[in-house]
């Protein structure tokens, strides 16, 4: 297990008081129009004057264009995560480390990804994003592994060990990178809620309800992405647990039958957030996050990395689980697709 | 056990009688100022937490950091002059 467990007591106002001061310096709205208006060179040159100025000169030699604005937004994001978990003790460290192993489960299935495709390291590395609790050692081991087993042995003694370890066999099989995938995010979600206190108080409850709805989340894009792409892949391989959302039992039916799928999305708590739009089906339904619940993207969506929070929309995707796979090698990002 | 409780209040009552307190006038006041230092010391801790992370930020945030930081002192000022009250 690569979490520490750290000492102490948590130092909440501490912690708080730095985060906030460093949310004050993001871009705001009036920035954000601005933005629109320019050009990758004008964002970039905008960038220069603000806070990303660090990263944009450390990248400037080698990046230019939407490759040097995305990775001085990653490599800032890194930095302040990596601040984060420096700055946390006791149990806030812990409450902040297990959303940030998204990075740790992102960087992962990129580096498989990577190896799948055979992509170079350089292609990889760049859309590394060195925010969860991997040190860059590991990191950089992870890069150099030449094999998806080598990759699964280094793991071991990590959260994603195991489930990786069970998954390597069928990806043997079938020469599929859906099942490490898989394996990577079942532990990544189920690690979410797991061993948070059973009675919180008002903070941690919500911090709690944070967490499971973003299991709802993906258990919802699961379920319409299998459900829109008609494939035989039993839905309870996608299924995680821990959200409020569905149980396993019924997924399985949910997924069969998209009316009563949407409909039960807007009975949901989710269904006041839900808009209708004048195409009904699966288009018609759009998933938002809750923008103030959350503020920040995932990995995978690109462009909301500044912190800038931007609306998740999941309409028009046609895709299913296995859009997860890896693009082909060279083309550009593999962080295209979602984590 | 109960039932000797009146017995012994009476005692006790009669042999710190005389006029005198339980606890001296002097020792009270020191009291209370040990407590009002005590309270102060669990506001300042997380004021204090929280103005370092401001100042660590933002330098300019130092004054008001420190204004901050330092309104619970007012609770053992306060608690000071119960010795000139007493005394």
């Amino acid at each position: 297990m690569s979490a520490r467990t750290s000492a102490g007591e948590s130092n909440y106002e501490y912690v708080t008081a730095r985060v906030r001061s460093r949310r004050a310096k993001l871009f705001d709205e009036d920035d954000y129009r601005k933005l629109l208006r320019m050009g990758t060179g004008e964002i970039a040159r905008f960038m220069e004057e603000s806070d990303y100025e660090a990263e944009l000169n450390a990248l400037g030699s080698r990046h230019s264009g939407v490759d040097l604005i995305e990775n001085a937004l990653h490599r800032n994001l890194a930095n302040h995560f990596d601040d984060l978990l420096r700055f946390a003790d006791g149990a806030l460290y812990d409450y902040i480390a297990r959303y940030l192993r998204q990075f740790d489960a992102w960087n992962t299935k990129t580096v498989l990804r990577g190896l799948y495709s055979d992509a170079d390291r350089e292609a990889v590395e760049v859309d590394l994003i060195r925010a969860g609790e991997f040190s860059d050692d590991r990191i950089d081991r992870l890069l150099s592994a030449g094999s998806i087993e080598e990759v699964v042995t280094l793991l071991e003694d990590t959260r994603f060990g195991d489930p990786l370890a069970d998954a390597y066999d069928e990806y043997e099989e079938r020469s599929l990178l859906v099942p490490l995938e898989n394996a990577v995010d079942r532990a990544f979600y189920e690690g979410l809620v797991d061993g948070l206190p059973n009675e919180p108080d008002r903070a941690t409850q919500q911090y709690v309800d944070f967490l499971e709805s973003e299991i709802d989340f993906r258990n919802v894009r699961n379920a319409l992405r299998l459900s829109r792409s008609g494939t035989d892949m039993d839905p309870a391989a996608y299924y995680i647990a821990g959200g409020r959302l569905f149980e396993e039992s019924e997924i399985r039916s949910l997924v069969g039958n998209t009316d009563e799928l949407v409909a039960r999305l807007r009975e949901s708590p989710y269904g006041d957030e839900l808009e209708p739009l004048p195409a009904v089906g699966l288009s018609g339904v759009r998933v938002r996050a809750r923008e103030d619940a959350r503020g920040r993207e995932r990995p995978g969506d690109r462009a909301g990395q500044g912190g800038r929070p931007r609306r998740r929309n999941d309409r028009g995707r046609t895709g299913d689980p296995m859009t997860d796979r890896p693009k082909p090698a060279g083309t550009q990002p593999l962080s295209m697709g979602e984590p | 056990m109960l039932e000797t409780i009146p017995a012994l209040t009476e005692i006790v009552l009669q042999e710190g009688g005389g006029g005198s307190a339980a606890i001296p006038a002097n020792a009270a006041a020191a009291l209370a100022v040990g407590l009002g230092a005590l309270g102060t010391g669990i506001a300042q801790r997380s004021i204090g937490a929280a103005a370092v992370g401001a100042v660590a930020e933002d330098r300019d945030m130092f004054v008001t950091a420190l204004i901050f930081t330092a309104l619970p002192e007012t609770l053992i000022i306060i608690a000071f002059v119960t010795i000139f009250l007493v005394g």
